[in-house]
């Protein structure tokens, strides 16, 4: 993934991520991966950590507003090529003189950017269903920590979109990686509760450093360090995953161009 | 005694071919993937989730509870796709265009999801005992085993209800997964039924798994069948309640859309 690509046809970035907007919000399915399942979690993680206190309301509308994150991500950006293949635009799209992986990018950057419309949701949903009053402790830290979770996710998402297309056994596994992620990155209760054998698989999960990052500005409760550190890790890993991105995109297009196997496999 | 003949083999054929026809699951990775990783992750979630709610004080009532909600896998997913499959396979007007026994017909879309979602809850109470320390030393095994058989078809039954909606809305994927998460919320799995307000238990006693969940929890607890029948009748009579809507509903389908030439288009 070239950076300078993404800086070079920003219009272009911009344009893909209106028009897959537009596209998404008529699409039911992702209404309710981005809206109505993050609610459904947030009203059950509600009523399930009600004896906790009125501490832990906050707590639930950023991890259930994660969890529509991680949805939107494993399911809308991880298929962000596939769509394009199934409807028969992929062909065309690699042709045009615009890099792909500029496109891709513009895509996940709509699915993450509107997913974070689950983190309102909840927020609503608490504040009115529940009559929480609700206040982000550090607001400047928290929408410093929302960037960097959105840049994360979609660097994140430029990995998965090529695997999914290119190695259709790991696209089956699809609908089960969607709690395992839940659970390894702290969404909704510390990974304190898991086994030690999965702190590892934690740390690696760019999901995990933007849940301690956005837990942590939100409720006041973590040392400014661990925000930061959060924050250094989610740009690291972000920085490896379009490392690792462009080197699957570079893989993918040459399938794609010089083998053309891609829609035939 | 032809008749009978017919309609039997009508609803085992219905039965397997639109099992088959429909899932890829016969793939053993992507059945896996889908009835035994998901639903194992997504248990493994909210008994985590229900652990740090009360301090590990209260681990079996999660992992009992959702354990059994894992029948909605089946009966919520895979009926609703299988009742629905022929209208995105294009089938419909030639099925709706045969002599066929209606009743065979719908309701033979439900019996392998049946099938599959007791074994998929008899895998997950197994989860529980070997990853989660539940104890079953105290439960009456046959009658558990009868609670989830009929959990499971009063759940395959609304499964059959929202199937009828596939036919008439395109949002399919939209309500089934609605309601499989509403089930997660209104059913007792994770919230105890009197910690809910007064309107939404009145909503979980005419749901299914309610009544099943309760059941469950109860023979593990070492209550007999004795005490938990009259609940398995509700969650039966629940189910047949959902099963003669959903039919009916099919029935006023096909007259409609044949009346209307609509069977494609609603």
């Amino acid at each position: 993934m070239n950076i300078r690509n993404i800086i070079k046809y920003w219009r272009v970035t911009l344009t893909v991520a209106e028009m897959t907007v537009r596209h998404q919000l008529n699409d039911s399915f992702i209404v309710f991966a981005v809206l109505i399942q993050p609610m459904l979690i947030a009203i059950l993680a509600l009523f399930m950590l009600k004896e906790k206190g009125t501490d832990y309301a906050m707590f639930v509308v950023v991890g259930s507003g994660l969890t529509g994150l991680w949805s939107s991500l494993l399911f809308v950006s991880g298929n962000s090529i596939n769509v394009e293949r199934w409807s028969g635009t992929l062909e065309t799209l690699v042709g045009v003189p615009t890099p792909f992986e500029v496109i891709v990018f513009g895509k996940n950057l709509a699915s993450v950017a509107q997913s974070l419309l689950s983190m309102v949701v909840s927020y609503a949903l608490a504040a009115l269903f529940f009559g929480y009053s609700l206040h982000v402790d550090q607001p400047l830290m928290f929408i410093a920590s929302v960037l960097l979770t959105v840049f994360a996710f979609v660097s994140f998402g430029l990995i998965i979109a090529p695997i999914f297309v290119m190695y259709r056994g790991v696209q089956q596994w699809q609908n089960a990686l969607e709690f395992p992620v839940y659970i390894l990155a702290g969404f909704l209760f510390p990974i304190a509760l898991l086994p030690f054998w999965t702190v590892p698989i934690s740390y690696v999960l760019p999901p995990y450093w933007a849940a301690i990052a956005l837990h942590g500005t939100t409720t006041g409760a973590a040392p400014l360090e661990e925000t930061f550190f959060a924050w250094g890790l989610m740009l690291v890993f972000s920085i490896v995953d379009l490392f690792i991105a462009s080197r699957l995109f570079k893989f993918m297009l040459y399938k794609v161009r010089v083998d053309a196997t891609l829609d035939t496999e | 005694m032809n008749v009978l003949t017919k309609n039997l083999r009508l609803f085992w054929q219905g039965t397997m071919l639109s099992y088959i026809a429909l899932f890829a699951w016969l793939r053993p990775v992507t059945y896996a993937a889908s009835k035994i990783v998901m639903p194992l992750a997504q248990m493994l979630f909210f008994v985590f989730l229900g652990t740090y709610a009360t301090n590990s004080n209260n681990v079996d009532f999660y992992v009992i509870g959702n354990a059994v909600q894992i029948t909605a896998v089946s009966g919520i997913f895979g009926v609703t796709m299988s009742v629905g499959g022929d209208r995105w396979a294009g089938t419909l007007p030639y099925l709706f265009g045969t002599p066929a026994n209606r009743v065979m017909l719908f309701f033979g879309r439900a019996f392998m999801h049946v099938i599959d979602g007791t074994i998929g809850v008899v895998i997950a109470f197994i989860w529980g005992v070997t990853l989660l320390g539940l104890d079953l030393s105290h439960t009456n095994l046959p009658a558990l085993g009868l609670t989830i058989l009929v959990t499971t078809l009063s759940t395959c039954a609304l499964g059959l209800l929202m199937g009828c909606l596939s036919l008439i809305t395109s949002n399919v994927m939209f309500v089934n997964n609605t309601v499989y998460f509403l089930l997660l919320i209104f059913s007792g799995a994770n919230v105890a039924i009197d910690k809910l307000p007064a309107w939404m238990q009145a909503l979980s006693q005419i749901l299914p798994l309610t009544r099943g969940i309760a059941a469950s929890r109860a023979l593990v607890a070492g209550q007999g069948l004795a005490e938990i029948g009259p609940m398995l009748l509700t969650e039966l009579g629940i189910g047949f309640v959902y099963g003669t809507l959903g039919y009916f509903m099919f029935h006023w389908f096909e007259v409609v859309a044949k009346r209307r030439g609509s069977l494609e288009t609603v």
